[in-house]
């Protein structure tokens, strides 16, 4: 039986996988397998989005106990900075219930003073990233309500990130701080460019390419730049100035700029029916 | 016959399920376990190291379609690992309650660190940062805890079972029966 053939010769076996595995990664490196790849992910990713809405809904609870355990003292330190707050917002007469703070976020989310004119869905977000090596997110809307790869997501706070792939009822987002995330970013008047680029979950980003000769301000608001085919468009703030130094005969400044979009802990996000100009 | 081949694929899809909607939320320093990692390492153990390589292969292709990471590295990783830790059991001369979590905390460890090596010569260098250790860290002794009940359920999905012992349901989950 071939059963038994195969049991005999392990090692010829594993050859033949990694061999398979070697030709898949480089085929879709050279993106000749986009087409496939990107019909089994729609395809797998509908497949289980109706499953996986059901078991996390009924589940939820167990994975908050979990989540809770897990990192009971941040949320001792978190508790104790919200009860402070508390009295505070209490002594001022402004408690707001949840349901009205939740539909503030989402009316804030309507009104951006950014992005005016650009068509956009507003989604909920789902999941958190499915790998250790990625900062991504999920949402609860896809292809079937207009979401499509490579569309930018804001918040109200500032940019999010951009959406990398679809299925029907899902999507998923590279966050800012992915250190695969590169977005070009404006500073001051006339405007000096830079790139800032993802370094990983709670990093602030790294901006470069930004000329000595200019002067940057700590604090200062950085917007996108949206130059020609870049895959944001214009002045969507991205960050605040962090730290900024410029070392003696350096060619470019070292600046780190903190997110605008609290991306550790979103919960609605704009996605912009937005495509590059050619 | 034909329904026990079904059973591996169920466990895939159950498992993948438990992944995305539960263990991805459930993070410790911001890492999480990897469930398909464990379940390649589980599969090497109960089934030997040919068919822990074929598993972790179709294990890792479908892990893959959920990840933004390159495609198909999670299939070259758990081949090696599912292969690696079926030399592992086979090389171990006496069985006991204990080693399922031992070696899969060990390959889960080395499946991780694999994965990265792979992905930074494949020029995605940022997957070598800094936190690499703790996800190292995190992974393995997450997935060693969870190695009992993998075992469990990958025990059931080869109910014919081909190593002499792996198989959970009489010999490694009673104490002392190794000795």
């Amino acid at each position: 039986m071939a059963v038994t053939r195969r049991r005999a010769r392990p090692r010829f076996t594993l050859l033949v996988l990694l061999l398979a595995s070697a030709t898949i990664i480089t085929l879709s490196y050279r993106g000749q397998l986009d087409g496939v790849i990107n019909g089994a992910r729609h395809g797998a990713g509908n497949a289980l989005s109706p499953i996986q809405s059901a078991v996390s809904a009924a589940l939820r609870p167990v994975g908050s106990f979990f989540e809770g355990a897990a990192n009971y003292g941040s949320l001792q330190a978190q508790n104790a900075k919200l009860a402070q707050e508390n009295a505070r917002l209490r002594a001022q007469g402004l408690q707001v219930p949840a349901a009205e703070r939740q539909l503030h976020s989402l009316q804030a989310l309507q009104r951006l003073p950014y992005a005016e004119g650009i068509p956009s869905v507003t989604a909920e977000v789902v999941a958190q990233s499915s790998s250790n090596f990625a900062e991504t997110v999920d949402i609860g809307k896809g292809s079937s309500s207009g979401v499509g790869a490579g569309m930018p997501v804001v918040s109200a706070g500032g940019l999010v990130g951009s959406v990398v792939s679809t299925s029907d009822h899902r999507a998923t987002i590279l966050l800012l701080t992915d250190p695969k995330s590169e977005v070009g970013v404006n500073f001051g008047q006339p405007p000096t460019r830079g790139v800032a680029s993802g370094q990983g979950a709670n990093q602030p980003l790294q901006v470069s390419f930004v000329n000595p000769s200019f002067k940057v301000r700590k604090g200062e608001v950085v917007p996108t730049s949206g130059l020609q085919s870049s895959k944001f468009p214009p002045n969507v703030p991205v960050g605040r100035v962090r730290s900024a130094h410029l070392a003696p005969s350096a060619l470019q400044w070292d600046i780190t700029l903190a997110p605008l979009a609290d991306l550790s802990n979103l919960q609605y996000v704009r996605v912009l029916e937005w495509a590059p100009k050619p | 016959m034909m329904i026990n081949r079904l059973r591996l694929p169920l466990v895939v899809v159950a498992a993948l399920v438990v992944q995305l909607s539960v263990l991805s939320g459930l993070r410790i320093s911001g890492v999480h376990p990897e469930l398909m990692l464990a379940l390649a390492v589980s599969v090497g153990l109960v089934a030997g190291p040919a068919r822990g390589a074929t598993a972790g292969f179709f294990i890792g292709l479908v892990t893959d379609l959920f990840l933004v990471t390159p495609f198909g590295l999670s299939a070259l990783t758990f081949t090696l690992v599912g292969f690696g830790s079926g030399l592992l059991q086979a090389s171990v001369l006496r069985p006991s309650w204990w080693l399922p979590p031992v070696i899969t905390l060990a390959a889960s460890a080395a499946g991780v660190l694999l994965y990265a090596v792979i992905g930074a010569t494949l020029g995605q260098r940022q997957m070598l940062h800094d936190g690499l250790a703790a996800i190292v860290a995190v992974v393995a002794l997450a997935n060693a805890v969870l190695a009992p009940i993998v075992m469990r359920v990958v025990g059931w999905a080869f109910p014919e079972g081909e190593a002499s012992y792996g198989v959970p349901s009489s010999s490694y989950l009673q104490p002392g029966a190794g000795r």
